[in-house]
């Protein structure tokens, strides 16, 4: 499967040149959020003036995309929470209003799949339309969906992917008291090396086009593998049996693109996986530059996209290993030790 | 509360119920169709017009026809609110 276009909205400004020009926006919070564009000219008022940030924010990456790509097959978005802030208003009146009268609007614009169904509305596409929920492997379940309904469907098939998750001070609250955040704020550019309990919650959308085609294609997705509660025993198997699947070696990797968060409690899990490889495998990270959220790793390909292109080498953001444009990535992200992911990206020329 | 309180407390409630992004009160003519005019309404924005009135007003709307000659404009329902609200 291979990537045709993409564009993203997060707390950097992906949705300009801005951020591959070598912009870093530096965050100091607990919770980063997305720098969003105007969306006057994409999204009509009436249809913005009920549309929650989920929603807003992946209408608005995936827009660009549908006006520069007029043949979509269909519509594959994965989101762990979709539009949450809506979600919890709508339960919460529920109860205010002791289940009595309730607005259609918030209900509406909760459901996960309502970002999906509203980019089918606004791009007329009736063709293939599905949204992966399955928390921080939402994303991964949205890339292998799109990868099996490439492979049976003819050449020149293309599918707009994507992931989304906004913060919602509710939720935020919640994963606060769960130690999934940081007490203490954070710059974005000391997060990895804070190593102290929780992380920080980021947001944001990012959108690809993925195609069966390898013409004007700016990247192949060759693989993925998801896995659940691994030993780290169990990981290095998965790993190399993932490895022998794809003909590779360890050795062929150039550079790992690693979902370290800053959280002392899972971060070991990123140096197990990096010691399976040799000591001068290079690395960087992605989490510095978004934040934490359950489909992050849709950020970490748009990150493996443009540096197999030869971009944001000399970005003031990068952090980790890198002196040179990889060629074959490996994109490893786990979420509390719970739900690891590995995708295998190549260029193209490879 | 009387007639001109009223039209501009339930102006300030259509924004925020209806989420009208850059309109003022001052900007809503009490005399424009809510429905097909500038303001462009649809049928959800009646639901949530049915609610802003239950909640705000306690005035149930039930009747479909009933509900056709109130929700004409701000003037319509204004006239609606001062005779019939319960809160």
């Amino acid at each position: 499967m291979y990537i045709k276009d993409l564009s993203s909205i997060s707390p950097q400004i992906t949705f300009t040149d801005e951020f591959l020009n070598g912009d870093f926006k530096i965050h100091t919070n607990t919770f980063y959020s997305a720098i969003e564009p105007s969306y006057s000219e994409t999204i009509p008022s009436s249809l913005l003036r009920r549309m929650g940030k989920a929603v807003r924010m992946g209408i608005g990456a995936a827009m660009p995309l549908i006006e520069r790509n007029e043949k979509l097959d269909g519509i594959v978005i994965g989101t762990a929470n979709g539009g949450l802030e809506n979600c919890i208003n709508f339960l919460n009146q529920i109860i205010d209003y002791d289940e009595g009268m309730l607005t259609p609007t918030h209900f509406v614009q909760s459901t996960p799949n309502a970002l999906a169904g509203q980019i089918a509305l606004m791009s007329k596409n009736t063709g293939y339309n599905v949204t992966h929920v399955n928390g921080a492997l939402a994303f991964e379940n949205a890339l292998l969906d799109a990868m099996m309904f490439l492979e049976l469907n003819e050449r020149n098939s293309s599918l707009i992917i994507g992931a989304v998750e906004e913060i919602s001070n509710y939720n935020y609250n919640i994963d606060q008291l769960a130690n999934r955040y940081k007490e203490e704020c954070v710059s974005n550019d000391k997060l990895i090396e804070t190593k102290t309990n929780g992380s920080v919650c980021g947001e944001g959308s990012t959108m690809f086009v993925v195609t069966n085609d390898s013409n004007n294609a700016l990247a192949k997705i060759v693989d993925l593998k998801q896995i659940n509660f691994p030993t780290k025993s169990e990981l290095e198997i998965k790993l190399n049996q993932f490895f022998i699947d794809n003909e590779l070696t360890l050795e062929n990797i150039d550079l790992l693109v690693l979902g370290n968060n800053g959280d002392i409690q899972f971060d070991f899990l990123y140096d197990d996986v990096k010691s399976f490889f040799p000591a001068d495998t290079e690395y960087v990270y992605y989490k510095n530059f978004v934040g934490d959220y359950r489909t992050s790793s849709a950020f970490a390909l748009f990150l493996t996209t443009h540096l197999l292109n030869g971009q944001l080498l000399n970005h003031a953001g990068i952090e980790g290993n890198l002196t040179k444009i990889p060629k074959t990535i490996l994109i490893y992200n786990q979420f509390e030790g719970i739900q690891h992911s590995l995708i295998l990206v190549k260029s193209v020329e490879e | 509360m009387n007639r001109e309180e009223v039209k501009n407390e339930f102006k300030a409630h259509l924004i925020t119920y209806l989420n009208l992004l850059d309109i003022t009160p001052d900007q809503i003519k009490d005399d424009e169709p809510l429905f097909g005019g500038d303001l462009g309404l649809d049928s959800i924005d009646s639901v949530e017009l049915i609610v802003l009135l239950d909640r705000e007003y306690g005035i149930k709307i039930k009747n479909p026809t009933e509900g056709r000659q109130i929700l004409i404009d701000v003037n319509t329902i204004v006239d609606y609110i001062v005779l019939n609200r319960t809160k």
